[in-house]
């Protein structure tokens, strides 16, 4: 018997390839079965990993893996390495904002380039990587560099945070319009002395709803807002502009105002189309139409444009739907409409929320043998345990 | 002739505990010191609720003589939302620790997690702010990322723009004394900034007569803040060295990197610290009584509520900097 373990087991169907699992604690064990992959038998599947954290080799912390290999009917050992570019089981803290993952440029690993191709009008605009990104949808990372020439190249998209939306293995794209003559395309393979790079932000939504990088506006008798990450935002949120001078409208910014000196002005969410896309009640049908082309010399000292939540007029919480619980809590959007649950009780839709926590997270990692398989795919059904034990010999 | 020798007969005992711990380094915390206090009363639910009133419009227009009222004005409000959050920690210190240690481990781990507690209320906000107000990228430096490091008109900018919001300042001006050296502050909004750019202010050029003035050029600092470094224009510098720093966030022309700084300025009531009933700092010690049939553990842990809301979006920016010089680190 012990008195102060931690154990903790759930169920979930998977949505990719890797998952985030919330609980109270950081596990020092977690060990999981997919069980579609035990249900079908079929060969470069995982059908059950396991993972201590205190098993080092080697300066990395693997995840031991059980799976059909090259033979449906047998069953082999295989391991997932644990490195960060190719990680099996881990745990993580979300507690601290500004945590980034390693950095992606020109031979930081093997085969590391990437290049920017210039969007159609009003984007997306498309990243393609050498290798394979690693990255999910819903997923934010920030570009730093990304000079083509010293004059020349896409440095108005430098700590930018973006979601992506992955389109392939090599592939994603960011939700901005870089169609205008100031963007070039960028290579950082063929870029003047290889000026580029990419990171993914690791813990982008631990407070919310916040402010938000605007990449569009579109203006009519309301006026919808698209921005470069989730807004986060819900209908009847509160919400202030701050558009700089050379983004065109500015006649949306809360202030100054001209007709009650000093009265802010804002508009309310009228609708959430998806996480980076709302519509506010505000009339900008004669406003100025928004830039988004702005020139590489004006870079230096750049401001981008924001929505900022400053307030909400509901009164209710989050109301129930299938499978949800009774009193749900407030959730953040990532990627499209897809709901996020934060650990907390309900509050009011719209209130300032803590979104901190830890757990444990699985990987997209290849088995090192195997080559192929991963631990799961989309729509497998995964169990899983995870312990924090009073005693772990070694510690 | 025999000489006694610790080689021969050393000491019984070979060790003495100096009579004071060390001290243990520890960020000043400027967030919580600047952040508006509110407490939400026991049984009060989940969230606490701001309310703000909207200003009337001014009558300019004249009645005239014709005896008939103007329309009512219906006047408006806006409404601020922010949710409790708890959050805890603790240590199991078996009985043997505290029966057989010398140094009082019950006493220093207290203060420990006092502090780790202060110290989490702070790096909240910290974040918070991050999270919640909106930015200005630094333009006035001469170091040619995006955003530069911080020059004298982006001071001037961001208390320009806070007072045509029409924020509220915390600290009157410092009149100008005759003092070697010294020179007059303005009343002031707060930046909290990063000790890793003092050596930035130092190397400030002035423009247009206005310049960096380092808190010991004050005329006098009775109304300094321990953390206060110096002051531009209308703002105020407190540093801590856990202000937020995005590391290696931006890459220039020359594809060297930077670090980005979050500079902090704010007017009174921008961002409010909430706890709810006094639940703002809970020490539980528990007694190896309650730990099982041998009653062999203690535990000392801390708990505290903690929510925070923007309160007056208008009267904070995020002024993003990077940095002029290496640090010498």
């Amino acid at each position: 018997m012990s008195e102060y373990n931690k154990m903790a087991k759930g169920r979930f169907t998977a949505t990719g390839t890797s998952a985030v699992v919330q609980l109270p604690f950081q596990p020092d064990f977690v060990e999981l079965w997919n069980y579609t992959n035990i249900a079908t038998a079929a060969v470069n599947s995982v059908t059950r990993a396991w993972w201590d954290k205190s098993l080092i080799v080697a300066n990395n912390n693997p995840t031991m893996i059980e799976l059909y290999s090259a033979s449906a009917t047998s069953l082999v050992f295989d391991t997932i390495a644990g490195s960060p570019t190719s990680a099996g089981i881990g745990t993580f803290s979300a507690g601290q904002l500004l945590q980034f993952g390693p950095i992606y440029k020109h031979e930081s690993v093997a085969s590391a380039d990437f290049a920017i191709a210039k969007s159609g009008a009003g984007g997306p605009t498309t990243v393609t990587t050498d290798t394979a990104h690693g990255l999910q949808s819903g997923d934010v990372i920030i570009f730093e560099g990304l000079f083509q020439t010293a004059t020349t190249g896409m440095p108005q998209l430098n700590y930018v945070w973006f979601t992506v939306t992955v389109t392939g293995a090599t592939t994603f794209t960011i939700p901005w319009d870089t169609s205008g003559a100031n963007y070039t395309a960028f290579d950082s393979d063929t870029s003047t002395g290889n000026i580029g790079s990419w990171r993914k932000v690791l813990y982008p939504y631990i407070y919310f709803p916040g402010t938000t990088t605007i990449s569009g506006i579109t203006l009519g008798s309301t006026t919808t807002i698209d921005t470069t990450d989730a807004h986060n935002l819900v209908v009847g949120q509160e919400v202030a502009f701050r558009i700089p001078n050379q983004w065109g409208t500015v006649e949306l910014n809360a202030l100054p105002n001209t007709l009650v000196p000093g009265s802010p002005v804002y508009g309310y969410v009228i609708a959430v189309t998806d996480y980076n896309t709302v519509v506010v009640n505000i009339n900008s049908s004669a406003m100025t139409p928004f830039v988004v082309d702005q020139t590489v010399a004006s870079v230096p000292g750049l401001s981008y444009p924001q929505i900022v939540a400053v307030g909400d007029v509901n009164t209710g919480g989050v109301q129930i739907s299938a499978n949800s619980a009774l009193y749900p809590p407030p959730y953040y959007v990532p990627i499209g409409t897809t709901r996020v649950n934060t650990i907390n009780g309900p509050a009011i839709q719209g209130a300032f929320v803590n979104n901190t926590s830890q757990g444990f997270t699985i990987g997209s990692g290849v088995a090192v043998v195997d080559g192929t398989a991963t631990i799961m795919q989309a729509e497998d059904v995964i169990e899983w345990r995870a312990f924090y034990h009073d005693i772990s010999l070694p510690n | 002739m025999s000489i006694t020798t610790t080689g021969s007969l050393g000491p019984m005992i070979l060790q003495s505990l100096a009579p004071a711990m060390l001290y243990v380094p520890t960020p000043t915390m400027n967030y919580i010191t600047i952040c508006d206090k509110v407490s939400m009363p026991a049984n009060g639910g989940t969230t606490c609720r701001f309310m703000r009133p909207r200003a009337l419009t001014p009558p300019t227009v004249q009645l005239g003589n014709s005896g008939i009222d103007p329309p009512a004005q219906v006047p408006q409000r806006d409404i601020i939302d922010a949710q409790m959050a708890f959050f805890g920690t603790g240590c199991i210190i078996n009985e043997q620790v505290i029966l057989q240690d010398q140094e009082g481990v019950l006493a220093w781990v207290s203060e420990r997690l006092a502090v780790a507690m202060r110290q989490a209320e702070d790096l909240i906000l910290r974040d918070y702010i991050v999270s919640a107000a909106s930015q200005l990228n630094a333009g006035g430096g001469s170091n040619g990322y995006n955003p530069t490091n911080l020059g004298i008109t982006d001071f001037s900018l961001v208390a320009t723009t806070l007072d045509t919001n029409n924020a509220y300042k915390f600290m009157s001006g410092i009149l100008g004394e005759n003092r070697f050296g010294s020179g007059p502050v303005r009343s002031s909004y707060f930046m909290l900034s990063s000790t890793e750019l003092q050596s930035d202010f130092d190397q400030m050029t002035s423009v247009g007569g206005v310049a960096f003035l380092n808190q010991w050029n004050y005329p006098n600092n009775t109304s300094c803040l321990p953390s206060e470094y110096g002051n531009v224009a209308n703002i105020r510098i407190l540093t801590s060295s856990e202000a937020p720093v995005a590391r290696n966030a931006v890459q220039n022309n020359l594809g060297v990197f930077n670090d980005v700084y979050y500079n902090s300025v704010m007017g009174k009531q921008a961002i409010t610290h909430i706890n709810q009933d006094g639940y703002s700092m809970n020490l539980i010690y528990r007694d190896p009584y309650y730990s099982g049939m041998l009653a062999q553990n203690a535990t000392l842990a801390v708990k505290f509520a903690q929510a925070q809301a923007l309160t007056q979006d208008t009267a904070i920016r995020n002024v993003l900097s990077t940095r002029l010089s290496n640090l010498g680190v």
